[in-house]
């Protein structure tokens, strides 16, 4: 403390050191941030789901894909449409360098085998353009007959087609759906042409996010600083409040432009959090000056300072401290950007901490004690009740005289809570991020209706001998889950051996669809396969098998890219696993939809166990703090109530939880604990100071309450702003943040309060030398 | 006196320069590549076939196949018969490719299925046989269709070498410049490379072995790699007979369900 009087006695220093410190951090910043926005850097890559994932990847070649998506008015078989099909093929490679030239998928690369009349035809569906009716009319019959093609490259309607190119994963690929969009434009009339694919979600989101949250902040923060204006009443405290903000921001950032780890989207959240926790403890600060120089009004500067920091010390920076602890609990997540973010925000909310207690009393230095206008002496001044404000007041009476009827309604809103918190779906969605009126969204509901779908997950199998994908029962066990799983309404097609197995029998049946199967001889299946690859393209059989027959791969194209849905598909393959294993054949998952499955599970798993442990933590420290395990429990009743509601709001209005949400609930316990430290805090003062338990109460209402409101307004109403974001995902960070910031705020000064006065009546509260308590249950 | 002298001198070098110069230094890069063309390969000829593929992952196919072969001038008739793997033993391949340059026609006969498949393909720079190799690259590409210039002169492994590059008629090939290392006066390639549209090398051809048999080279052991996709195939040929004329019917259906019976 005396360190910190010290310090504050040097006021231009501080502003000087804080200016310096800041221009090397910004600089720091400018210099060498960098934003990561591949998704792959974001994966646990030792985590065995992820590591078995690229091996498959590389195994047989899997790779996201943009899709682009033509559509004719009345049918794509028209010598323009063809024309069109085949120029974008061929140049597609050479205009864009992250397009794999081997990876292009279309009608005019796809070889058509058929069989007619004992001969066996391996030709490419169109070379030339067919001009005349005829030539048309043959390419449709030869499409509409081939089930590898048609429904997957050709709609089954006939009035689209799709032309898939492969992007290679170290491109980068930030502006590639702009300029795909700009070339597929020149290309429009009379057809339509839609870009979708994760490349191009990924692509626009890593931008979107960023740049909204760049283009709200400002905004966020200017509402902020009218409110605490009109609040504080204080341009000097306003603005204090703004460099703790501002500075607590920079500090994390600037320490991870020097130490050279990059910036990752998560870390967006990271001035979200400081702003709500930062303006928390300058209002604090700002009440406390207050308070003293309202029952001191002649106090001096040297007097003021120590007055306040005495008062304070103890709260904010048991407040920051459990903040921080309860970040740091963060890094016990696999998840790297998770880690770094939990580091970083803990690094802020201490930064925050040290200038909360610096600067307030610098400023007194510096300007003296701040004038108090005779009018605004409604904070809880005296000793008694009768000098609280009649709001307070009335809030009060109402906690004290009924606190069963307090108790209850906690009660009945944990109950709806939890109901809601029930309704509450795990779901990660890069598209679900966009409106739903978006061109991304409506390009991406045109391709799901007309084709198998824009998302996938590859299902891997793997045995110990070699040949078991020549084994027609191992083949016709895959083709039964395939057909099972495309049952599921969001499953479009599915590709594997099998499939082309099924297509060669029947081509050697002279197109006889009865022979659309697979046969029961594994010699026949073995001269299939070299057949096919005398004939066919060698490098199509290597998606779906290895060159033992020992690994196979079935790739499912989902028409939803939410990881709820791809839970589902995966446990409808699961339900082959016996099936399989019985064969000697163990099931696995690869891709990239699927490692963003994984990834957002092991996200969750990470932020709820860190909630969980967070909670302990500030249970623990709360007793430890004031002695008590009873109130290190009571403590966390705002934390609980505020998480519960948060979630079952979540529930009832339909958010899922999200890697983006998740995180929204860390300010819960930021939140929540601060507020609970400042309350017990202060109401343990004053009955140390031997104020009865009921005046106690209400001067703790009029004080610390009026700070909490404060607080609360003022962040509720910054991040109000954000609910009128363009990206729908902050919109929901607004909606949560203001949520939180209520109920932290209500849930402390209600059912806390009410719990503290009940632990108090029953004497666990506090052990005092005086009577007063006594004298009070007496009278 | 001394004028003549140096005239005789001079004379007399150029001759020795015509006599023991190979005879390919005057000739021109076409020229070169048609004697290649035609070489002779003898009219028939039957050898063991052992194929290697080897994928970007290191891992290996071995085939076996009987081989026979048979041209009249006309037609080049193949007949090739799969030895090994077990599960593709007897499946045979029959392939007619007519020097007028209309397309080869092929069957196919699957063992399994007891019938035999015309394949309807136009395949010449398809890949042979699922390998590395195309059918073009097994010798029957026709000089006429690139342009050829002898770049440089050689010696590789103590043989003179003419250095020719070919340039397709056609731009639309996939490889639109190859570099072939062609012995001068025997004909025969020791090395080739193909390059891509951007000027990158796309494949490699390696000769490892070849030995005259019956006065004819013959090429037993090469390795086509593609150096872009990181795959390989070789081709080893063990057993190689010319000379055992086959009956014109040998090349047939039936022999194909046959087997490789004479």
């Amino acid at each position: 403390m005396d360190l910190i009087a010290r310090i504050a006695k040097e006021p231009l220093l501080i502003v000087l050191f804080i200016l310096g410190v800041s221009i090397l951090l910004i600089s720091s910043i400018a210099q060498n941030a960098s934003l990561e926005t591949d998704l792959d850097e974001y994966m646990p890559a030792t985590h065995p789901a992820f590591v078995f994932s690229d091996q498959a990847e590389e195994m047989f070649s899997i790779k996201d894909s943009v899709l682009i998506a033509i559509e004719h008015p009345d049918t794509i078989f028209n010598a323009g449409t063809l024309e069109k099909i085949k120029t974008i093929t061929e140049d597609l490679p050479g205009l864009f360098p992250e397009v794999y030239a081997e990876g292009i998928t279309s009608l005019y690369t796809a070889d058509n085998i058929t069989g007619t009349d004992g001969d066996l035809e391996v030709e490419p569906f169109y070379e030339e353009i067919p001009r005349t009716a005829e030539e048309l009319l043959a390419l449709q019959r030869r499409v509409e007959s081939n089930e590898m093609v048609f429904g997957r490259n050709v709609s089954l309607d006939s009035k689209a087609t799709l032309i898939l190119a492969e992007i290679d994963p170290d491109a980068d690929a930030a502006d590639l759906h702009v300029r795909l969009e700009a070339y597929a434009a020149s290309f429009e009339g009379p057809e339509t042409l839609y870009i979708a694919g994760r490349p191009i979600v990924e692509g626009a989101m890593a931008e979107l996010g960023p740049a909204d949250m760049t283009r709200m902040v400002p905004i966020v923060m200017v509402v902020m600083i009218i409110l605490l204006l009109l609040l504080l009443r204080s341009i000097r405290d306003t603005v204090i409040n703004l460099v703790i903000v501002l500075f607590g921001t920079i500090v994390p950032f600037g320490a991870m432009a020097v130490l050279g780890v990059p910036i990752y989207a998560v870390d967006t959240m990271i001035p979200v959090m400081l702003i709500a926790i930062g303006v928390a403890y300058g209002i604090h600060m700002h009440n406390s000056i207050h308070h003293s120089v309202q029952t001191n009004p002649g106090i001096s500067k040297q007097q003021l300072v120590k007055e306040v920091l005495t008062a304070m010390i103890r709260p904010v920076s048991m407040a920051a401290i459990t903040t921080a602890i309860g970040f740091m609990a963060l890094m016990t997540s696999q998840v790297l950007p998770v880690r770094y973010f939990g580091l970083f925000a803990s690094v802020g909310v201490m930064t925050e901490m040290v200038l909360a207690l610096i600067l307030f009393p610098a400023s007194i230095y510096l300007f003296g004690p701040p004038k108090i206008a005779p009018k605004r002496l409604t904070d809880g001044g005296g000793n008694k009740s009768g000098n609280v404000s009649r709001k307070d007041g009335a809030w009060g009476s109402a906690m004290m005289r009924r606190p069963l009827r307090v108790v209850a309604i906690a009660a009945i809103v944990v109950v709806l809570g939890i109901l809601g918190t029930t309704n509450v779906w795990i779901d990660t969605s890069f598209l679900a991020n966009f409106e739903k009126g978006s061109d991304i969204v409506i390009t991406d509901n045109f391709v799901n209706t007309r084709f198998g779908g824009t998302s996938s997950l590859n299902v891997v199998l793997s045995a110990d001998d070699p040949d078991t994908f020549k084994d027609p029962e191992v083949l016709k066990a895959m083709d039964t889950l395939q057909t099972d799983v495309e049952t599921h309404t969001l499953v479009g097609t599915s590709f594997s051996i099998a499939d082309f197995i099924k297509r060669m029998n029947k081509v050697m049946f002279d197109n006889d669809p009865a022979y659309d199967t697979i046969p029961d001889n594994q010699d026949l299946v073995a001269q299939y396969l070299l057949l096919y690859e005398f004939s066919g393209d060698p490098e199509t059989l290597a998606k779906v098998v290895d060159y033992d027959y020992q690994n196979a791969n079935i790739t499912f194209q989902l028409k939803s890219d939410s990881s709820a849905v791809m839970s589902e598909v995966i446990d409808m393959v699961a339900v082959h696993e016996a099936a399989m294993t019985e064969l000697g054949v163990t099931l696995r998952y690869a891709g990239s939809g699927y490692k963003a499955f994984v990834f957002s599970e092991l996200l969750l798993e990470g932020q709820i166990i860190s909630i969980a442990l967070s909670f302990v933590i500030v249970a623990l420290l709360l007793a430890l703090l004031f002695k008590n395990l009873l109130i290190g429990i009571v403590g966390t009743i705002p934390i609980a109530i505020t998480a519960v509601v948060n979630f079952g709001v979540m529930g009832l209005l339909n958010i899922p939880l999200s890697s983006a949400t998740a995180l929204i609930s860390s300010i819960a316990v930021g939140i929540g604990v601060d507020y609970a430290i400042h309350l017990i805090e202060h109401y343990r003062n004053r009955r140390l100071e031997d104020v009865s338990i009921h005046d106690a109460a209400f001067e703790t209402l009029a004080h610390t309450g009026r700070a909490i409101i404060y607080n609360a307004v003022a962040v509720m109403g910054g991040f109000a702003v954000l609910m009128f974001s363009v990206f729908p995902p902050n919109r929901q960070v607004g909606g949560l943040i203001v949520l939180n910031m209520a109920t932290s705020a209500i849930g402390t000064l209600s059912i806390l309060l009410v719990a503290i006065v009940a632990l108090d009546r029953k004497g666990k509260f506090i052990r005092i030398k005086s009577t007063s308590g006594l004298k009070e249950k007496l009278s | 006196m001394k004028h003549s002298l140096k005239k005789i001198i001079v004379g007399l070098a150029c001759l020795g320069a015509v006599v023991l110069a190979p005879v390919g230094a005057t000739m021109t890069g076409n020229e070169v590549m048609q004697q290649v063309y035609t070489r002779p390969n003898g009219n028939n000829m039957s050898a063991n076939l052992i194929m290697t593929l080897t994928n970007n992952r290191g891992s290996t196919r071995e085939r076996s196949i009987v081989q026979f072969r048979q041209d009249d001038g006309a037609t080049e008739k193949k007949l090739m018969f799969f030895t090994a793997p077990a599960d593709v033993r007897d499946t045979s391949f029959l392939n007619f490719s007519y020097s007028d340059g209309r397309s080869d026609d092929q069957w196919i006969y699957l063992p399994a299925l007891k019938r035999v498949k015309r394949i309807a393909s136009d395949n010449t720079g398809d890949s042979f046989m699922g390998s590395d190799f195309t059918y073009d690259d097994m010798g029957e590409r026709h000089p006429s269709e690139d342009r050829h210039t002898v770049l440089r002169q050689e010696t590789i492994d103590g043989w003179d070498v003419l250095v020719v590059e070919s340039i397709p008629v056609d731009p639309k090939e996939t490889y639109t410049r190859t570099v072939s290392w062609i012995v001068d006066g025997e004909w025969i390639g020791l090395k080739k490379e193909f390059y891509t549209a951007d000027g990158k090398l796309g494949k490699t051809l390696g000769i490892d072995a070849f030995e005259k048999i019956d006065d004819i080279w013959v090429i037993t052991d090469m390795t086509m790699a593609n150096v872009q996709k990181n795959t390989s195939t070789r081709i080893q040929m063990k057993d190689v007979s010319f000379n055992n004329e086959l009956a014109d019917s040998f090349f047939s259906e039936r022999q194909m369900r046959i087997g490789p019976r004479t």
